[in-house]
């Protein structure tokens, strides 16, 4: 309360009516309002705290207190504190005041928060849907409502999707998938080019939406956790750990150290293994098929220590609520210090190779530029993030067992596939560094793997990782030792945006390199 | 008995073009350390296109279904006017090496309608890319052969045929025109034949409406195409000795030496394109200024009496 009471003040004194003001735990300030301050005071956190909306989402508590709530959170790197503002919204008046106008990085969120509850963004500029396409779903379904049934299939109004027009002689529109040549996720990609220039790019997902928040509620968290972990397949362990975090959190569990340690590892694994996937395919892209086949061989090394470690190569079932289901025998941390320190010497090699070809270099530099002021605007966080500049990395702002491992945050300024490249580079690098650090102190460690966790305590509490992509965020909501309500957002929502506004200017045939140094998900994104 | 012999190396680089298109694959494969297909899988797949089911899409005009018959009619008659094997055996007296890139030039625009007839965003941006790369391959694949032509003044490969023998301006010549092989062909630093991704594309993009025979055909003409640009190359490298009046020993001692200078092609062809990223798109424009730089060159080299 002391350490956020400054600002609380400042919001007081632009005339918001707070209505209540505290602090659940260490990382977190929840403010709520009356609904018409709500806008105003969003707007005041935005500038003040210098955040994007880092989630924006609502709850229907209509049968508690027939209103609905509605929340929208920043993140306050000065005060290392997730703030929350929150307001009822009342059920007989489904509408908020929307902040997309003034603030981007709500845009999507409020679009997402109408087609699942049915409140109505006022002033949004753009109503469409996101997941819930019009081909497939009628109007005045929405699924994140309590009282919402879907008893079989549903049948669409007719409505088609419009997609932004840009006029002019000489443009044309390149529609690509949502069905790809490659194994990658469904996603449609508009183009909008004047002979190879991208004049615009509109995407459009939602083809993978699954419905998961709905699926989490009424679980016991420890199925949430196996849900969490199939929310994007390549952040298994980001997603896990995020969701244990929040359920941690409202039971007041502790952790032990031994426990953080290994989980530190797996979470700097998960990052290693996704990262030469990243470098292996900008590199094949590019058609730079050598060097893209020897990351694959990194990454394949990478996930056979994974399975050696875990028996899951994607890290799945090894965190669980209170700590790690196994743990390290010393063989184990031998066998991954070898390993570890093997691959990054081939990572070495891997940087030379493509370092030193001219011809490569002449691809990824000064291609796909994202500005930073552009990034900030949008809300773009994680690595691509700083790939332009930000400092915005949550082991640095909630550092926990980070806290003297020494973590170099890595920057690039430039924005482009190179400075993206060349940050999944060093943060390999990194990585390496701080699994090292991780086993020499996890040797000295004895506290038990996993804290008993038997019932959980009911309340809302936020848990963050920050996964190899960005940070993962999960807002989970518990009730009888149910979950009630679990938001979650992956980077990927954040970052598509992003790239569409890096893609501008570039080249047709470049797109696939600038839309592979993001390597966004679209399982996470459209949930 | 010469038109005997033109038939049989037509019809024996047709069957072996896409060998070479295989060996090529191989190769890089070797390199990448991955065990890739067999050699014989160009073969198999057009054997599985032939068996297929060929689907046209309904917006399509006469010319999608006529290009892949232009294309590889027209690529089997440049064939004729190549000397692949021995400079005899070409169709001497109905034409001379420049036919060969009319011809080129004929199915080229044929697969470029072809590209934009079905309406895809795909075709349209191969054809573009296509016609757009080509303005810039021509000019160099005909001064380079000027280049070897001058040495008889006849671009007629029986004339050409009588003066072989090295020299410096063939192997500048023989520089620029590796490059429009490598333009030609869809190799990398130019076109990336592997590539799965359909925005990148610029020979197979064209090709993406296709299915069935068609295909088939189409494929077949472009390993044909391939190998057609190979024994340019060959030739304006490292002429051979077979010219004139050939007995059988002769005929058998030429295929042996093409074949060897096939798999010499391959061998650089497929280093060059593991070392090598592919390039910007509009950066192709710098490559072949070059090519059609060194093309210049050794026109004047030769002038000089190099």
């Amino acid at each position: 309360m002391k350490i956020f009471s400054g600002v609380v003040a400042e919001l007081e004194a632009q005339g918001a009516g707070i209505l209540e003001v505290f602090e659940p735990n260490p990382e977190e300030a929840v403010i709520r309002l009356n609904l018409e301050d709500f806008h105003r005071a969003c707007l005041f956190m935005h500038k003040r705290l210098s955040s994007a909306v880092m989630a924006m989402f609502a709850a229907d508590k209509r049968i508690v207190k027939s209103s609905f709530e509605i929340f929208c959170v920043f993140l306050s790197r000065e005060h290392r504190k997730w703030c929350t503002l929150t307001a009822d919204i009342p059920q007989d008046r489904p509408a908020f005041p929307s902040l997309a106008r003034d603030i981007h990085s709500a845009s999507l969120f409020e679009r997402e928060i109408r087609e699942m509850f049915g409140l109505e963004p006022q002033g949004h500029p753009d109503l469409r849907r996101l997941h819930l396409h019009d081909e497939v779903w009628p109007a005045g379904l929405f699924p994140l409502r309590k009282d919402f049934v879907l008893s079989g299939p549903v049948a669409s109004d007719g409505i088609t999707y419009c997609f932004n027009r840009v006029h002019g002689e000489g443009i044309f529109e390149v529609p690509v998938g949502p069905v790809h040549a490659g194994i990658i996720g469904p996603g449609h990609f508009r183009f909008s080019a004047a002979g190879e220039p991208i004049v615009n790019l509109e995407i459009r997902l939602g083809f993978t939406h699954r419905g998961v928040e709905k699926l989490f509620e009424n679980k016991p968290p420890q199925e949430g956790l196996t849900l969490a972990e199939r929310v994007a397949g390549d952040t298994a362990f980001g997603h896990g750990w995020a969701f244990c975090r929040a359920v941690e959190t409202l039971a007041g569990l502790k952790v032990s150290p031994r426990a953080l340690y290994e989980r530190a590892i797996f979470l700097e694994l998960e990052r290693i293994y996704n990262h030469f996937a990243g470098i292996g395919g900008i590199a094949l892209d590019v058609g730079f098929s050598f060097p893209a086949q020897f990351a694959a061989v990194l990454k394949e090394k990478v996930l056979r220590l994974n399975q050696y470690l875990t028996g899951s190569r994607y890290l799945k079932g090894v965190v669980c609520i209170g700590g790690v289901s196994r743990g390290f025998s010393r063989q184990d941390t031998r066998a991954l210090l070898s390993e570890i320190l093997s691959v990054s010497a081939d990572h070495q090699e891997l940087k030379k190779m493509l370092y030193g070809s001219v011809s490569f270099m002449d691809r990824v530099d000064d291609t796909g530029i994202l500005r930073q002021k552009t990034a900030r605007d949008l809300g773009v966080v994680g690595l691509a993030a700083r790939a332009s500049g930000a400092d915005l990395d949550l082991r640095k702002v909630f550092p926990g067992i980070y806290e003297r491992s020494d973590f170099r945050l890595i920057k690039q300024e430039k924005g482009d596939v190179l400075s993206r490249l060349r940050a999944r580079m060093d943060e390999v690098d990194e990585s390496v560094r701080l699994i090292i650090y991780f086993v020499d102190r996890l040797e000295e460690q004895s506290g038990t793997l996993a804290a008993d966790f038997s019932r959980a305590a009911s309340g809302r509490a936020i848990g963050s990782v920050e996964g190899w992509r960005g940070p993962v965020f999960y807002w989970v909501d518990m009730k009888e030792g149910l979950v009630d309500r679990c938001k979650i957002v992956d980077p990927s929502f954040h970052n598509w945006a992003g790239l569409s506004f890096a893609v501008l200017g570039e080249i047709v045939p470049d797109f696939p390199v600038c839309n592979k140094s993001f390597d966004l998900s679209y399982a996470g994104n459209d949930l | 008995m010469q038109y005997s012999w033109l038939l049989f190396q037509a019809l024996v680089a047709v069957f072996c073009a896409p060998l070479l298109s295989g060996f090529i694959r191989k190769v890089k494969n070797a390199l990448r350390m991955r065990r890739g297909a067999p050699l014989g899988q160009p073969y198999r797949n057009i054997v599985k296109y032939l068996a297929k089911e060929e689907i046209v899409s309904e917006t399509t005009s006469w010319i999608f279904r006529a290009a892949p018959f232009v294309v590889l009619g027209s690529t089997i008659a440049a064939l004729m006017f190549v000397p692949v094997f021995s400079f005899s055996f070409s169709a001497a007296g109905m034409g001379d090496v420049l036919t060969v890139f009319f011809l080129f030039a004929l199915g080229r625009f044929f697969l470029a309608l072809a590209g934009l007839d079905a309406g895809s965003a795909f075709g349209g941006m191969g054809s573009s890319r296509e016609m757009f790369i080509s303005s810039f391959v021509e000019p160099v694949a005909i001064v380079t052969v000027a280049v070897v032509a001058a040495h008889g003044w006849s671009a007629e490969s029986g004339e050409m045929s009588r003066h072989i023998g090295t020299s410096f301006s063939r192997m500048v010549a023989a520089a620029a025109l590796f490059m429009v092989v490598l333009a030609e062909t869809s190799r990398i630093p130019v076109d990336n034949q592997e590539t799965h991704l359909e925005l990148t594309m610029i020979h197979e993009a064209m090709l993406l409406e296709y299915s069935g025979r068609s295909l088939a055909m189409l494929e077949a003409a472009a390993s044909t195409k391939q190998l057609i640009w190979f024994s340019l190359l060959g030739g304006v490298l490292w002429p051979w000795p077979f010219g004139g009046a050939m007995t059988l020993t002769d005929g058998i001692a030429a295929m042996a030496l093409f074949g060897l200078k096939m798999i010499v092609g391959a061998l650089v062809v497929g280093l060059t394109e593991i070392g090598l990223a592919k390039m910007r798109l509009f950066r192709v424009v710098d490559f072949l200024g070059l090519a059609f730089l060194f093309s210049v060159l050794a026109l004047v080299i030769l002038s000089l009496g190099y």
